[in-house]
């Protein structure tokens, strides 16, 4: 598929090359030129917005910025100072790209930046560049520059030609990085990033240099877009390139086309352009707002994947549609002229897979052999608690009776049922196999403002444990866990894993030293199969491994908690055990010394309480080492060879189960005041 | 002296952008729509004003007996189709947008994109202030700020004293569990959008009592909006006004003592500032959200 | 997978079609009974739109006008109009589609220095005759083929002041203090601070004619509050206050001190929106600006009848059009002038070849109506010795004041 796509590409660039090259043999007026070149300009800006906003996920106002730029770049340089043209694009891709990365460093300094404020943060930008072109009169002199028109060698031919054959150049080099962004560990990263990003972080992904990369390549290809800009529009004021037109028919492209691929900018970009320009030859201006603005509107509401997703799902129908129609109105040669009949046929294409990918045709087109695929129907939502066929079976072990009975201990438990428990499970393992210290927590606390979550907690993990994590609600486990797997810096105190120093690390090169950690509500990457999620932390793991090479590792992952048969599934298909499960494969398959489990049985029936228990202890046994977060003491029993119990942010007990559990002020402290609940 | 009187109608200007702001900003909090659609609404009620006031030789100011209502049907038809999408945040953004494009559009097709004024004899307040020495308070940003204090005031009673605010409040924390207890969203949702809206004919009315309108004003207010959004905190009423009143100082003084060109510099790299440390608005002190 | 490669090679062999069909599309051959048609764009919509509609109903009268007498070379002309949005990459885009694809004989310029410079690129490129209505930075106007309907002569950067400061000179307390208040526009900036090199502007040249100056505000034209640079007016209280603004800012400046309650003496606007100033009625009386014409009975007069039916016309145009200000003056005067040239180049050439409408233009010049004979010397850009004059708002209307022999009322000074 990769070689496939690349030579696509590759041969359609060469055709649209061998156009622009011999336009005058084909009889091409020099319109079709500047039409094109247009097209390719906002291919170019749209998929320099795609790389960081559709692919990240944060949402940019300031494509203006990277136009603006560019083409001051240009116009200043070539217009005022006599620079070389061909000096002055690789110019402003290079200022783009400071620009680029100075904005980032600055945004993405914030742990937690939520996306409109990012937007927002962009959308700020050009206005500052305005203000400063404006202040310092220097810049362009007050009036705007005339950009000269640079000497081309004969080979480009006229002006119309080589400004075509220049836009088509960065929007091929554009498209190109884009499809090979999207084909690359940096496209994994960046869609993880757009799909959950504190969970890639601490999966391993290093979101700030991916963010940061993304940026610097949009900012790039941006900036040198926006210096042919110059030269398409001639002459260059703050108005003309700093408004606020660029960005916004950037986004709109983008999301008309879709976002998360590589081909949905080009689509937004050809659509919009042509459907533009037709419009004003049919003296329809003063609809031509209302019909673009109608357009975004419908579209979002009605299929907010965007076109490609659209026409990927129907593409027979969708280029029959295009060539029934393009070719039977050039046919029958009654109205209109090439550029009318494409843009029909396109308007139609994009309406059938509109309407055919729409639930009730959907629907009407299954009608009739209802098994035939998984409907959508299956999709299950997070309260639905149906246990997969196999994994049920498997779920009736014998001799555990009792281990069906409803969950709920901490409620219905009263401390001699634990003891009893305890005494039951806690005896069956030894504490034989343990290791060398893994996880050392000295004296940590966090606060919240004037909250202290933790307060001073002492804590050694040894390899091979399995550690139950216990206490009431605000206790502080799940602090406790986020501290050790980075998402939180303690406010004070030394956390040590495997004898390295991870206190100020950030998370992803901790889940490096040897963490994972799973949340206690499933955080999947929405937009990858079952299997991409899993081979995502193989990827990313202590060791690199590109795509094809993680997703056999990831299948063996998924065997292990008995979900390979659903790897082409997506998350939106699993049901919520079905998620935890997966949450533990993907944590699991970044190769953790330590696994971080934050109540990962919680919501789940009994029968997936045992099957979780089982999957547990499986990756126990394979030489992992545990710290577990649960309600279910009874569960605990089952498991834990250690108890640590967290009261108010402080450590009220450590040790075996069943002496934990009989420790009066554990009993007081929690077990008594869950009793009295 | 210069400053002095620059730090005051930058104050009272500020009740303007806090005027146009506050509805975007409950909106975004409360409901999770960016919408952009609002300024359309503003600048139809501006429209309106101008209009009503010219050809029905109405007092500007009485004209919202007429622009609330119908703004405020407008707000609520708007909101109510938000909520018949279920859209998200950012797509939100995106279908607003396409909403304002039309607006902009058909207001040019109506009303030409030529200036339009009133004239002195329609509109008396263009000129009128109140005077205190050498300081003066022009009559139009005095109206505009006692009509936002007014709105915030009340919005923020209404939020803090009255069920349907509590209700909104919940809806703002948790849409969920504020349905579980019976707190219907989408008729409060559609209220909401109509308050908003009427909001935007108040905000419509002031703009047109000091400026010409073209359809192209629309997107001038942006910068300015939206700096007093994120700065007054998302959600946060009183917030907002305390930051288009910073807002309207910060430009009106960096104006007088350095150059207008100056002000969006100085305004838009405060505002990257104030995000970045404290990303959740200069004055978010917990109000709706 | 494979359907999806069959996809793609369908899809680039119909592009293939498409482009090898374009070819095929065009080719119109010069029929004589067919109608002779001008293309153009216009700001219609976006942020030049104000000034844009007045263009586009002079152009509608005109060519009304003409076909009604007999047309052009005996055939009927047709205005082919189409909205740039007054975004500037559509206007190269738009007149490469008005040249090469709709074939159009003819071409005028789009409205705003930046479009036009933008078109100007395209018409050169096609060797097309290019009449313009409002770009006035000679020095910009590189085009030899180029022909402005506006002149204020080779540097207008320092003829505006020269004649304001002229014209204020002849008062009977001609002011000392001055504020320059100047939008960072292009089209407006170098009437303050020069154009290039040549940085001679309304700044320096009331310093070498010894006034003060008091205030030296620029701002960006996106500028809404106008109440800062009022308060610093008001607080240097000049003898004259000088605009160097676009659209309404005069009207807000005037506003804004009318709030501060303060009056300038005497204030100037570059190219204000005429109609808002003077909806602000008393306030705005006694301000002063440019003008090309203003159909003051006296000019009118002068002029003969069709002027007066010229200008009762587009009035009653613009009412139906539903324009807040109607009255025919300099923007509608310049596209008339712009229309004017462009027939007159068509006429004395005896066709519609480009290259011999240059050339005759530059040989015989043309004649218009309200500005008269024009000549077109390549050396200046085509620039005609100017015929700008200052106009004044006079008991609610504009009034040509100076120079005394185009004033339709004498130049009035600051009202004690």
């Amino acid at each position: 598929m990769i070689r496939r796509g690349g030579i696509g590409l590759l041969v359609a660039f060469l055709v649209l090359v061998a156009v622009g090259a011999f336009s005058d043999q084909l009889g091409l007026s020099s319109f079709y030129l500047i039409l094109l070149g247009s097209i390719c300009f906002w291919i170019a800006q749209a998929t320099s917005w795609n790389i960081l906003s559709g692919y990240s996920g944060y949402f940019s106002f300031g494509q203006a910025a990277y136009v603006g730029v560019g083409a001051y770049t240009t116009a200043v340089l070539s217009g005022r100072h006599g620079v070389n043209f061909f000096l002055t694009v690789p110019l402003a891709a290079l200022l783009c790209g400071l620009l680029a990365l100075g904005v980032g460093a600055v945004a993405f300094r914030l742990g937690s930046l939520r996306g409109e404020i990012f937007a927002l943060l962009t959308l700020a930008v050009p206005f500052i560049l305005a203000a400063f072109a404006r202040i310092n009169r220097s810049v362009d002199g007050g009036q705007g520059t005339t950009v000269p028109i640079p000497e081309v060698p004969d080979a480009f031919g006229a002006l119309p030609q080589f400004q075509y054959l220049l836009a088509l150049l960065i929007a091929a080099i554009a498209v190109a990085a884009a499809y090979a962004i999207q084909h690359s560990r940096t496209g994994s990263a960046l869609a993880a990033i757009r799909d959950a990003e504190d969970v890639a972080e601490v999966m391993g992904v290093a979101t700030f240099r991916y963010k940061m990369l993304a940026m610097l390549i949009s900012g790039v290809l941006g900036g040198a877009a926006g210096s042919v800009y110059a030269l398409q529009i001639g002459f260059v004021t703050v108005e003309s390139v700093f408004g606020l037109t660029i960005p916004l028919f950037v986004i709109v492209m983008g999301v008309l086309g879709g976002r998360t691929h590589w081909l949905g900018p080009v689509i937004g970009a050809v659509l919009i352009v042509t459907l533009q320009d037709r419009l004003s030859s049919y003296g329809l201006d003063a609809w031509n707002s209302i019909i673009l603005g109608g357009i975004l509107a419908l579209l979002v509401a009605v299929s907010p994947d965007g076109l490609y997703a659209r026409l990927r799902a129907r593409p027979l129908a969708a280029l029959g549609a295009l060539v029934v129609v393009s070719g039977g109105l050039a046919v029958l040669n009654a109205w209109g002229e090439v550029l009318d009949w494409l843009v029909v046929g396109m308007l139609v294409a994009s309406l059938l897979a509109i309407v055919l990918g729409s639930r009730w045709a959907t629907a009407w087109l299954r009608r009739g052999r209802p098994a035939a695929v998984p409907d959508e129907a299956a999709t299950a939502t997070a309260d639905d608690v149906t246990v997969p066929g196999d994994a049920a079976g498997d779920a009736v072990p014998a001799g555990s009776a009792e281990s069906t009975v409803p969950a709920g201990a901490p409620g219905s438990g009263a401390p001699g049922d634990a003891e009893i428990e305890a005494g039951e499970t806690g005896a069956s393992r030894g504490a034989d196999q343990l290791g060398a210290v893994l996880v050392e927590c000295r004296q940590v606390a966090r606060y919240f403002g004037g909250v202290h979550a933790l307060e001073d907690v002492t804590l050694d993990i040894r390899a091979g444990e399995l550690v139950g994590l216990v206490g009431p609600n605000g206790s502080g486990k799940t602090t406790l866990i986020n501290l050790l797997s980075g998402a939180f810096r303690p406010t004070r105190g030394v956390i040590r894993l495997d004898g390295r120093d991870i206190t100020r690390l950030a998370p992803h090169k901790i889940a490096h030293v040897g963490m994972a950690r799973t949340y206690q509500i499933p955080r999947p990457f929405d937009s990858m199969t079952i299997r991409d999620n899993v081979a995502m932390a193989v990827m990313f793991g202590p060791e690199s491994l590109p795509l094809n090479r993680a997703r056999p590792i990831a299948e063996q992952h998924l065997a292990t908690v008995a979900l390979d048969h659903l790897a082409d599934a997506y998350p939106a298909d699993l049901n919520l055990h079905q998620r935890q499960l997966l949450e533990m494969a993907r944590a699991v398959a970044s190769n953790p010394k330590v696994l971080l489990l934050d109540e990962a049985l919680a919501g789940l029936n009994p029968a997936e309480v045992d099957n979780a228990v089982r999957v547990v202890r499986r990756i126990h046994e394979s030489g992992i080492t545990i710290v577990i977060v649960e309600h279910l003491l009874r569960v605990l029993n089952q498991l834990a060879t250690r108890l640590v119990v967290l009261d108010r942010g402080t450590c009220l007990a450590d040790g075996e189960p069943q002496t934990v559990l009989n420790d009066p002020a554990v009993i007081r402290a929690y077990l008594g005041r869950q009793a009295h609940v | 002296m210069n400053v002095i009187q620059a730090t005051l109608t930058g104050v009272l200007i500020g009740g303007l952008y806090a005027l146009m702001a506050a509805g975007l900003s409950v909106t975004w909090g409360v409901l999770r729509i960016i919408n952009l659609a609002h300024f359309g609404l503003i600048l139809i009620g501006a429209y309106l004003t101008f209009q009503i006031a010219t050809s029905w030789h109405l007092d500007p100011v009485l004209t919202l007996v007429i622009t609330v209502p119908a703004m405020f049907i407008a707000g609520a038809a708007i909101q109510w189709l938000f909520d018949r999408l279920r859209l998200t945040e950012f797509n939100s953004l995106l279908v607003s947008f396409g909403l304002l494009i039309i607006i902009i559009q058909v207001t040019s097709n109506i009303w030409s994109a030529d200036f339009r004024r009133m004239s002195a004899g329609t509109n008396p307040y263009a000129t009128q202030s109140v005077a205190i020495g050498r300081l003066v308070f022009p009559v139009t940003t005095l109206l505009a700020f006692g009509l936002a204090a007014l709105v915030v005031l009340a919005a923020h009673l209404v939020l803090r004293r009255t069920f349907a605010g509590r209700a909104m409040r919940a809806i703002a924390q948790d849409r969920a569990v504020a349905g579980a207890f019976g707190v219907d969203h989408r008729r409060l949702s559609v209220l909401l959008g109509g308050v908003v809206g009427a909001t935007a004919a108040l905000a419509g009315m002031v703009f047109s009592l000091s400026n010409a309108l073209t359809p192209d004003t629309a997107y001038e207010w942006f910068g300015t909006v939206f700096a007093v959004v994120i700065l007054g905190g998302i959600g946060e009423v009183v917030g907002t006004f305390a930051a288009g009143i910073l807002v309207g100082v910060l430009s009106g003084v960096v104006s007088a003592v350095w150059s207008p060109a100056a002000a969006p510099f100085v305004l838009f790299s405060a505002i990257i500032l104030a995000l970045l440390l404290r990303p959740q608005g200069l004055f978010a002190v917990g109000g709706v959200r | 997978m494979r359907r999806r490669s069959i996809a793609v090679i369908g899809a680039v062999l119909v592009l293939g079609a498409a482009a090898a069909g374009c070819g095929k599309g065009s080719g119109s051959g010069g029929d004589s009974d067919k109608p002779i048609v001008v293309g153009s764009t216009l700001s219609l919509t976006g942020a030049f739109a104000a000034t844009g509609q007045i263009h586009k109903i002079a152009g509608e009268e005109f060519v009304d006008r003409l076909n009604a007498n007999g047309g052009l070379l005996g055939r009927k002309v047709e205005w082919k109009v189409v909205d740039d949005q007054s975004d500037q990459a559509k206007v190269s885009q738009l007149y490469e589609r008005l040249i090469s694809q709709d074939k159009v004989d003819l071409i005028l310029g789009p409205y705003a220095t930046p479009n036009i410079l933008s078109a100007m690129a395209v018409a050169q490129r096609h060797g097309y005759v290019m009449p313009q209505h409002s770009a006035v930075l000679a020095p910009q106007l590189t085009y030899e083929c180029q022909f402005p309907a506006w002149s204020i002569g080779p540097t207008p950067n320092s003829f505006i002041p020269g004649q304001l400061f002229d014209a204020v000179a002849t008062l009977p307390t001609p002011p000392k203090r001055i504020a320059v208040l100047t939008s960072q526009s292009g089209s407006a900036a170098f009437v303050s601070d020069g154009f290039g090199d040549d940085k001679s502007g309304a700044l320096s040249i009331a310093k070498e004619r010894g006034l003060d100056v008091v205030a030296d505000i620029h701002y960006p034209p996106t500028t809404t509050d106008w109440a800062p640079i009022a308060a610093q007016v008001r607080d240097a209280d000049p003898d004259l206050v000088i605009d160097n603004g676009l659209g309404v800012d005069a009207a807000n400046i005037l506003q804004a001190m009318a709030q501060l309650n303060y009056r300038p003496k005497q204030m100037f606007g570059l190219f204000p929106a005429p109609g808002p100033l003077l909806a602000l009625g008393d306030e705005a009386e006694g301000m002063l600006s440019v003008s090309m014409f203003e159909p003051n009975k006296p000019t009118l007069d002068k002029l003969g009848p069709e002027a007066t039916e010229i200008t009762a016309d587009f009035t009653k145009r613009a009412q139906a059009a539903k324009l807040p200000y109607t009255v025919f003056e300099t923007q509608a005067a310049a596209s008339w002038n712009a229309w004017e040239i462009l027939i007159d180049g068509v006429k004395n050439s005896g066709g519609t070849d480009q290259r011999k409408m240059c050339d005759t233009l530059h040989q015989k010049g043309a004649d218009t109506t309200f500005s008269g004979h024009l000549t077109f010397d390549p050396k200046v850009h085509n620039f005609w010795p100017t015929t700008q004059s200052i106009k004044q708002i006079q008991n609610g209307d504009w009034v040509t004041v100076w120079p005394a022999d185009r004033a339709a009322a004498p130049l009035q000074g600051p009202r004690s």
